[in-house]
């Protein structure tokens, strides 16, 4: 009997649990082959010699199992014509032993050397895929999402692996077990081999027809399965507030109402399951049937021996296989091509931030600052610009960004730490146009912090010697202790080597942030940028983290946005962004006169200061 | 508390368990009649399947070795014999296409229900029982528990049934036809059951190792992508690389192990098959050659060896999905049984239309046995007027929330609405009584408009209505379609301040007695803070009003400031008074109130 896959033709409860398996087959535009070939072609190319003696293996199997039947059938006529012996039947058992022992070796060989194989493309290809990544800049993240990309790395790459692996195996297994048993067949009885064989070509499109529409069915109740998932998940993560508005009956309902569909979905992936199996056998068993009417009557008629009767029910079994496997291969390859397409479109994918290449030896600058001159700015989805026409020389010393949410402060950050492209004549770093300047170079300059805290599943040490591998202990408590953070650390179980994160401990937002800097201060970089980076840290502790500030980075330049009015007023310079233009700069006291918008939020912050407070 | 044993993987559940399987089968009890008509089929499967063999056996013995019969003779013999063999397959057809539908039916709506009294029973427990539980855990005895089991009514009913039947069947026409040759074939079934069990068994593991580290790839990747900007911004490139690469490496190692696994084990199940066919060819043939066995009853043992191991294999490999999926079912009912900590008035008072008096006596509290965080608290609250509670971190402000919303049960001491204790209304009641903004909303994918009206059944103009009277339609009218707006995942993403301005309309849609607030502390944009102070002004007039405040604006507001420290209360009166007394108050205001979250 041929080789089954351990992976049946689609059964949607192998993996319920799989993250987004729910992920529409996008029509991405079709590349040419010859592209694609180019992903895997050296994956090929290097384990050639390990594909062939595999696929030699396999047919080698293939033609043992084709061969057993022929003793069978030997042994059948020899007892049919009476002229058996004990010892020859023990002779033909014996050969068949061996040959199942030859069998079992060589399985072990292809299935070692052709999966084996498709996993080492898998990884090669995956880590291709990581590295381009890595290369990439922000407006390809805003185009592919961290889902869609995640959904690229497990399932796109299954689905290449499965091609590559079974796939090819289903393949040439079929194709040879198949060509091999009806040539064996023809042998016999021409005539009743095309018979026996009537109901295969339909099996054959009915299991392709039926298994693209149950990957459909298929792809539809995953897609209701995570709703499932998230909504039980975003309802048991509030269950406070649903209690609080007492909407648990509401929750229930609408989770019934999901749950049907969930159940209708699954019966709609049962129908054709249900189809497809039993489809498989009917057509087996009709092919019995024709055997059993037309090669009797051979049988009645002598043109046939019984022993040919026996051996044909037998390869005629084997043929049913194929046929199921051959619609199998099929849908697999055209997934494993559509993930390929996928996967390709993203190596194939360039940054929109160009990086010239690296002038040998250039000397790190000591006091650098920014010149924006005219700076027009839209993000590749948006319409509308959102730095429009801004102008501003940031040199050395402390400056303050504030103004109203969508002013353009966090774009500019964007823009200084070179995420996203700008235009020639734009922006100048050190009085060079960035776009002159390697990547690397430039952000060698700078430590950032950003809105969100950014931390990663590793020792708080680790996390915050993120920018300086080698940091030592003392280095990194020093910026734990600029930034604040020192005493918090201290008091988790394990100091430093507390791990945070998904499977650690869970950090405060101020924590997080003050985190950040501390990282960001280690660094000690010649130019400090944080985007709103203290927010949830209260402002005395941001007022005391900005006086070691004031002395830590003197002389160098420091870049702060911020929307409260006292870390403001300690800057030495503050601008106020409007409408991605520069409303008004200046010091404390000029913003205050001139600037309405700031007049405003300090007047909001400082009522108290009008109601009696009592300052120092 | 009770552990639940959080062990997904290691815990398997016992196949005996009597009272498991009664309750399940008591959920299944609904649809008894579907059950039956499913076993039904099984028992016509199972002799359909046998039947095919005989047909043959008998056409070979009757007619095609029948030489002394008339040629015609034999062949309508052989004609009927194969019509009949084609009505089998036909019914054999349809009757597998049936059971395969029904059962999943069952299954389904089976789950359905087990998962839909789950998700009531967890909204009904209280936040004693979630404060104690991780969300992810209960999510996957929602999701995939119950999955899990399903696979009971399709895979326990159809296949071992169906499996164990045929097996059974099988076994038994072997004996009838020649006992010496099927007692050898009958050995098969331990050695090949061992054999199976033995590798689902490394299979589970090796499935395990390749699956967490698969979670580990992704879970880096993940951060990875979330921080992509600081991983370049801090030239950390060719660490992640490593890194990457080397769960990379790991995982293909991983999958290696799987592969020779399987490469040992996949073929030796096939090996069996073939020894089998080389025993009953050589002891058969001899059999034939005593004449104690007939040609058509050797192939019919062909036959039957085939439709011999193949349940046999089934059977191994359902063994172990039957297993995690009685694991599942014990891990559902425990949690199923769980308890809620605060009950519920057998027969809760109605509280018809309620002034809005309020009063807290004697409250002392802990959330951990040893650490007090309401030392005897006492206030009252008039209906109609505006409380501010003030206070640092840790004062017990937000537990006081907790506490009048019955989200917890105070170890000493009462709440009372109206002079009622709130004990002896429902939850249902006191909720509705007690109107809630907090600091989070839970947003409904959905529009605005949907997500205000909720199920309180409010119309368009009563809304709008509300909205206008406390000055929120400003804050509608600056959404793209007002309230059309979808908002929520893929829609539009609200502010703080307009979050907060949606559960404000969401609690007047509910016409509390009793208002609570809980001040946004984050920043919030200047717009929409004017509107929240409209709102604010608008909606506590004639309500009693208790609002946790973070902004001077609205403390000035209320009527009476109450000052907590430490579980307790330290100062009461006006703002000014209280600035009069220079005490814990006047220090508050003076640290800037930003800082007194």
């Amino acid at each position: 009997m041929a080789e089954q896959t351990e992976t049946t033709i689609e059964d949607p409860r192998v993996n319920p649990s799989s993250p987004s398996t729910a992920r529409p087959q996008q029509a991405a535009s079709r590349v040419p082959l010859a592209q694609l070939r180019s992903l895997i072609l050296p994956s090929f190319r290097r384990y050639r010699l390990r594909v062939a003696s595999g696929l030699a293996a396999l047919i080698v199997v293939d033609f043992l199992q084709l061969i057993i039947p022929r003793f069978l059938k030997e042994g059948v006529d020899a007892l049919a014509a009476g002229s058996a012996s004990t010892s020859q039947l023990f002779r033909l058992a014996l050969v068949m032993v061996a040959i199942a022992i030859a069998v079992v070796l060589l399985r072990f060989v292809w299935r070692y050397l052709i999966i084996g194989f498709s996993r080492l493309l898998e990884q090669e290809v995956r880590n291709r895929l990581f590295g381009h990544i890595l290369l990439m800049d922000a407006p390809f993240f805003e185009k592919h999402g961290p889902g869609d990309l995640m959904a690229h790395s497990s399932n796109d790459l299954g689905a290449v692996q499965m091609a590559c692996g079974m796939g090819v195996v289903a393949a040439v297994d079929a194709l040879v077990m198949s060509l091999a048993a009806i040539a064996f067949m023809a042998a016999i009885d021409p005539m009743l081999t095309l018979l026996a064989l009537t109901p295969m070509p339909f099996l054959a499109i009915a299991t392709r027809k039926l298994s693209a529409r149950l990957h459909r069915r298929f792809t539809t109740v995953q897609e209701v399965f995570s709703q499932l998932t998230e909504f039980s998940r975003t309802s048991l993560l509030s269950i406070g507030l649903l209690k609080a508005y007492t909407m648990e009956a509401f929750q229930a309902a609408r989770f019934d109402k999901l749950g049907q569909g969930y159940v209708r979905g699954n019966l709609k992936v049962a129908v054709i399951q249900g189809l497809i199996t039993p489809l498989a056998t009917l057509a087996g068993s009709a092919g019995m049937l024709m055997v059993l009417y037309f090669g009797g009557r051979l049988v009645i008629s002598a043109s046939i021996t019984l022993g040919d009767f026996v051996a044909f029910i037998t390869y005629l079994y084997m043929l049913i296989w194929p046929m199921m496997a051959i619609g199998w291969v099929a849908n697999l390859v055209q997934r494993g091509l559509t993930s390929l397409n996928r996967i390709h479109s993203l190596t194939a994918s360039t940054p929109l931030l160009v990086d010239p290449p690296a002038a040998p030896g250039q000397a790190m600058v000591a006091r650098p600052g920014f010149v924006v001159e005219h700076l027009t700015f839209r993000y590749p989805a948006g319409a509308t610009p959102v730095l429009n026409g801004l102008s501003l020389s940031l040199g050395p010393g402390i400056h303050g960004i504030t103004g109203r949410t969508g002013s353009g402060k966090t774009t500019l950050c964007r823009l200084l730490t070179r995420l996203y492209p700008v235009e020639d004549g734009m922006l100048f770093f050190a009085g060079s146009d960035v776009n002159q300047l390697p990547l690397d170079y430039l952000r060698a300059h700078i430590a950032f912090v950003s809105q969100e805290p950014v931390l990663f599943s590793d020792t708080i040490a680790a996390n915050i010697a993120l920018g300086r591998d080698g940091a030592s202990r003392e280095e990194i408590v020093a910026a734990a202790r600029a930034a604040a953070i020192h005493d918090d650390i201290e008091r988790l179980p394990e100091s430093y080597e507390t791990l945070i994160g998904e499977r650690g401990v869970k950090l405060s937002g101020g924590q997080r942030q003050r985190l950040a800097l501390a990282r960001a201060l280690l660094c000690d970089r010649p130019l400090l940028i944080v985007d709103d980076g203290l927010s949830a840290v209260d402002t005395a502790t941001e007022h005391q983290v900005f006086s070691g500030l004031r002395e830590h980075f003197h002389g160098k330049t420091v870049i702060v946005v911020s929307n409260r009015i006292k870390l403001l007023s300690m800057t030495d310079h503050i601008v106020v962004l409007a409408d991605g233009r520069v409303e008004d700069q200046g010091d404390h006291d000029h913003l205050l006169r001139v600037n309405a918008l700031y007049r405003t939020m300090h007047d909001k912050q400082m009522r108290q200061d009008d109601s009696g407070e009592r300052q120092p | 508390m009770m552990d639940f044993g959080y062990s997904e993987e290691g815990h398997q559940g016992s196949l005996g368990d009597l009272r498991l399987w009664r309750r399940i089968l008591a959920y299944a009890s609904s649809y008894r009649m579907a059950l039956v008509a499913a076993v039904l089929l099984s028992l016509f499967l199972t002799w359909a399947t046998l039947a095919q063999p005989y047909l043959v056996q008998t056409a070979i013995d009757r007619y095609l070795t029948a030489h002394e019969m008339e040629t015609a003779a034999r062949l309508s013999g052989l004609g009927w014999n194969s019509l009949y063999y084609g009505l089998l397959i036909g019914l054999v057809f349809f009757a597998t296409f049936a059971q395969i539908l029904l059962l999943e039916y069952v299954g389904q709506w089976v789950m359905h229900r087990l998962r839909q009294d789950l998700f009531a029973h967890l909204l009904r427990l209280d936040l004693p029982f979630f404060n104690s539980r991780r969300t992810g855990q209960l999510v996957t005895r929602l999701t995939n528990d119950i999955q899990n089991m399903n696979e009971m009514f399709t895979s326990v009913i159809v296949t071992l049934f169906n499996d164990v039947l045929r097996l059974a069947g099988i076994l038994v026409l072997l004996f009838a036809m020649n006992p010496p040759l099927a007692a050898i074939m009958a050995l098969f079934v331990p050695l090949a059951l061992l054999i199976t069990v033995f590798f689902a068994r490394l299979a589970r593991e090796c499935f395990r190792d390749i699956r967490s580290q698969l979670a580990k790839i992704n879970s880096f990747l993940s951060e990875s992508l979330a921080g992509i900007a600081i991983l370049q911004l801090f030239h950390r490139q060719n660490a992640s690389r490593a890194t990457f690469f080397a769960l990379s490496e790991e995982y293909r190692r991983r999958t290696f192990t799987q592969i020779k696994l399987f490469g040992i084990f996949m073929p030796l199940t096939e090996f069996l098959g073939s020894a089998a066919l080389a025993i009953i060819l050589w002891y058969g043939g001899g059999e034939i050659l005593q004449s104690r066995l007939t040609l058509g009853e050797l192939v019919a043992f062909i036959s039957y060896m085939r439709l011999f191991f193949q349940p046999l294999r089934e059977l191994s490999q359902k063994y172990s999905v039957v297993q995690s999926a009685m694991a599942s079912a014990e891990r559902i009912f425990q949690l199923l049984d769980s308890k809620r900590h605060i009950d519920e008035p057998r027969l809760p008072l109605a509280l018809p239309d309620p002034r809005g008096k309020l009063e807290f006596r004697g409250l002392r509290f802990a959330y951990d046995e040893d650490r007090e965080v309401l030392h005897g608290l006492s206030l009252v609250i008039r209906p109609g007027q505006t409380v501010a509670l003030v206070g640092t971190t840790g004062s017990g402000k937000s537990t006081l929330v907790n506490l009048l919303l019955r989200f917890y049960q105070p170890q000493e001491g009462s709440i009372l609405i109206d002079d009622v204790d709130i004990s002896q209304l429902s939850l249902e009641r006191l909720r509705t009584v007690v109107g809630v903004i907090l600091q989070d909303v839970f947003i409904l994918q959905d529009s605005l408009l949907a997500n205000i009206v909720m199920d309180t059944g409010r119309g368009r103009d009563e809304v709008e209505e509300i909205l206008a009277s406390t000055g929120m339609a400003a804050f509608v009218a600056r959404l793209p379609q007002g309230l059309d707006t979808p908002i929520g995942e893929g829609g539009l993403e609200l502010s703080t301040g307009q979050k907060q301005l949606l559960a404000f309309a969401r609690v007047l849609c509910r016409n509390p007695a009793i208002l609570v607030l809980d001040e946004a502390t984050a920043a919030i944009d200047t717009e929409s803070e004017n509107i929240l102070e409209q709102a604010i002004t608008d909606s506590f007039r004639g309500r009693t009003s208790l609002v946790i405040a973070h902004r001077l604006s609205t403390i000035r507001r209320a009527d009476h400031i109450v000052v907590m420290a430490h579980g307790l209360i330290v100062e009461q009166g006006s703002h000014e008074e209280l600035l009069q007394a220079d005490g814990h108050y006047a220090r508050l205001v003076a640290m800037d109130l930003k800082n007194g979250l």
